[in-house]
């Protein structure tokens, strides 16, 4: 890419301690290949002595390939760490993406937030 | 529903819900005996007693008779203390004889009324959760058979029609929510023939969509075995005769058409009659016969007809005829055969009438029953078989944007303000996803982010297609992650974490294609409309 253009991050990760290694991170915005270091500012603060952190897509507008690329990455850097990660609150167009791609046989998904927590 | 427990001065108690459901049966007597849970029926006598009691009604004082009384006090329960919840009895608690042998006193009597009047609304709160629960679960089921329905429909219906030399032919299928059991079929038959199925199973649902399975597979196999359309019939009849549940039946025309001489040999089980546009005005094309599966030993009458050039044969389901507007009133044959009557020589049949009977039921409308029509044109001359052929886009929107990273999503908008209504949300964030992902590449990978080049693109309309055109100017491509993306490796570190993109768009969209000329390289996204062809 030419020039130091970004386009803008619109992105917010807040992360939820549920208490007994068991977090929730919440999704707000949109996530493309831009939103690395929210995503890794967000994640670094979640997995942090984790058992299970879950992403709660519930408010995701939009997420293209380069999101997707940077999902597998935070994936890796999960299974590194040694904590699971999940996800619920994927609306169905989302789902079939995670499904077509595999990533839900690498990410437990969950319907929604009462869904992960009933897992637990 | 049902609890014991154990009450002050040793009494059995035992707190008893009444199924809130109307209708239900109460539950038969002997098992109630035997487990001493009783059901009081809606309407039984004591039902109005513990109405209007206002506390506990002692059995053995009260002299009410009714079915429930009796089977409580055989069953040894001597005082009832009504649950009311909203001037609803929703249940009883039921105290045997006390052990004392002593009388229930006032002091009982009061604390088991503040008890009762305490526990009610906690058990009807109970009651409605669980039946929300209930009717939850019911519809997630009944949303997963519809799934299944629609998936065993749509897959076993033709991916695409012939091209018949001379002659057009296309179809329409539009599945209702519940999936009906339309079903049409276009076979290649020996000497260039052509068989031309369509068909309607009575039920919905997946007990439909595996009738029509095994409708199409019987027939195909039988038209290996015959030329006759009657015999055709009459073999499939046969067989679904035995298979078939109670009460569903199949009803089926199948034609085989000559396209040399346009002829056409028919017979048919029971379904809508066939419709010819011919130059002195429309006529159906009448046979009779007994639906498939109904009784063995059905005959089916073979007819012919000769299809002239410039007359257009439809086929179709109920689903249209069988329409209402929102007053009630049926879309009907008249209406439909005016339809049918009044197209242009070069007019688009199934369109015309798909597009009347939107009007019609109103676009909001859900639809009743699966729409399915099939149309055969023999085209009148070499001219007109030119003309026919030509499909003549309509350009939905057409722009440029600079190659910068992000102003995907400006393509992915003005996509998208220029469809209009005409996806279905569904497949319009398919399309969305593809159309981004391609957009992303040209922007990336065509124009290497030159904010100088644009990006083009064109979003066309055609007859039974959508066709999204994305141009970059970069000239020859660097090197794209061809590889087909697998997250096994990825995890693994021997892929990069990346390389979605052009896995998505494959997925996203009906057909993917690209084009380079010169500088230009064009990626061509497209979507079919509507169901069938």
């Amino acid at each position: 890419m030419k020039g130091n253009e970004m386009p803008d991050v619109n992105l917010a990760m807040r992360v939820r301690d549920l208490g007994d290694g068991v977090r929730i991170i919440d999704i707000e915005g949109e996530i493309t290949a831009f939103c690395e270091e929210v995503i890794v500012d967000a994640h670094q603060r979640a997995g942090d002595g984790a058992r299970v952190v879950a992403l709660n897509f519930l408010d995701l507008d939009y997420m293209n390939s380069g999101g997707i690329g940077l999902l597998v990455t935070t994936l890796i850097r999960a299974q590194r760490q040694g904590h699971q990660l999940v996800a619920f609150g994927l609306n169905d167009h989302y789902r079939e993406i995670f499904s077509l791609t595999r990533l839900d046989e690498a990410i437990s998904i969950y319907a929604d937030e009462e869904d992960f927590l009933a897992s637990l | 529903m049902r609890e014991r427990l154990f009450g002050r001065n040793g009494a059995l108690m035992a707190i008893f819900t009444r199924s809130m459901k109307e209708n239900q049966p109460a539950a038969p007597s002997t098992e109630a005996l035997a487990d001493s849970s009783i059901e009081i029926p809606a309407g039984d006598a004591l039902e109005a007693v513990l109405l209007d009691a206002g506390g506990p009604v002692d059995l053995s004082e009260n002299r009410v008779d009714s079915p429930a009384a009796r089977s409580l006090r055989e069953s040894g329960v001597e005082l009832v203390v009504p649950l009311i919840s909203r001037g609803e009895l929703i249940g009883t608690l039921n105290l045997g004889h006390r052990r004392s042998d002593q009388p229930y006193s006032t002091d009982d009597r009061r604390l088991l009324t503040d008890l009762s009047s305490q526990v009610a609304p906690a058990i009807r709160v109970a009651q409605l959760v669980h039946e929300q629960q209930a009717a939850a679960s019911e519809r997630e089921r009944i949303e997963q058979e519809l799934q299944v329905a629609s998936l065993i429909q749509q897959t076993l219906l033709p991916k695409e029609l012939p091209d018949v030399p001379g002659w057009e032919i296309d179809a329409f299928y539009r599945p209702a929510r519940a999936v009906g059991g339309d079903f049409y079929d276009c076979l290649a038959l020996p000497d260039g023939r052509l068989g031309l199925v369509i068909g309607d199973v009575t039920d919905k649902g997946v007990p439909a969509a595996l009738v029509m399975a095994t409708c199409r597979s019987t027939l195909r196999a039988a038209v290996e075995r015959s030329d006759d359309p009657g015999v055709v019939l009459a073999d499939v009849n046969e067989v679904l005769v035995p298979e078939i549940p109670a009460r569903m039946f199949v009803t089926c025309l199948y034609m085989i058409l000559d396209p040399d001489s346009g002829k056409v040999t028919f017979a048919n089980a029971g379904h809508n009659l066939p419709y010819v546009r011919t130059s002195s005005g429309v006529i159906e094309l009448r046979a009779t016969g007994m639906p498939l599966g109904l009784m063995p030993g059905s005959d089916y009458e073979v007819h012919t007809a000769m299809i002239e050039p410039g007359d257009i044969v439809l086929l179709s389901s109920d689903g249209i005829v069988e329409a209402h507007n929102p007053s009630g009133e049926m879309y009907g044959f008249a209406r439909m055969i005016g339809r049918i009557g009044a197209i242009a020589p070069d007019g688009d049949l199934i369109d015309d009438l798909v597009t009347d009977l939107d009007s019609y039921a109103g676009f909001e409308a859900e639809q009743e029953d699966d729409v399915t029509l099939v149309s055969v044109r023999r085209l009148s001359s070499a001219r007109d078989a030119a003309r026919a052929f030509v499909d003549e886009p309509e350009v939905l929107a057409s722009f440029s944007v600079p190659s910068v990273l992000g102003n995907e999503r400006e393509v992915m908008d003005r996509m998208t303000a220029g469809l209009g209504k005409l996806l279905p949300q569904e497949q319009l964030l398919r399309l969305q996803t593809a159309v981004v992902e391609t957009a992303m590449n040209a922007i990336e990978h065509g124009n290497r982010g030159d904010p100088e080049l644009l990006v083009d693109v064109e979003v066309k309309r055609y007859r039974r297609r959508l066709e999204v055109a994305v141009t970059d100017h970069g000239g020859p491509r660097g090197e794209i992650d061809a590889e087909t993306p697998d997250i096994e490796a990825k995890l693994a570190g021997d892929q990069s974490p990346r390389g979605w993109g052009l896995f998505l768009i494959e997925q996203m969209v009906d057909e993917m294609e690209t084009t380079a000329h010169g500088d230009d390289f064009t990626v061509t996204l497209t979507m079919r409309l509507k169901g069938g062809a």
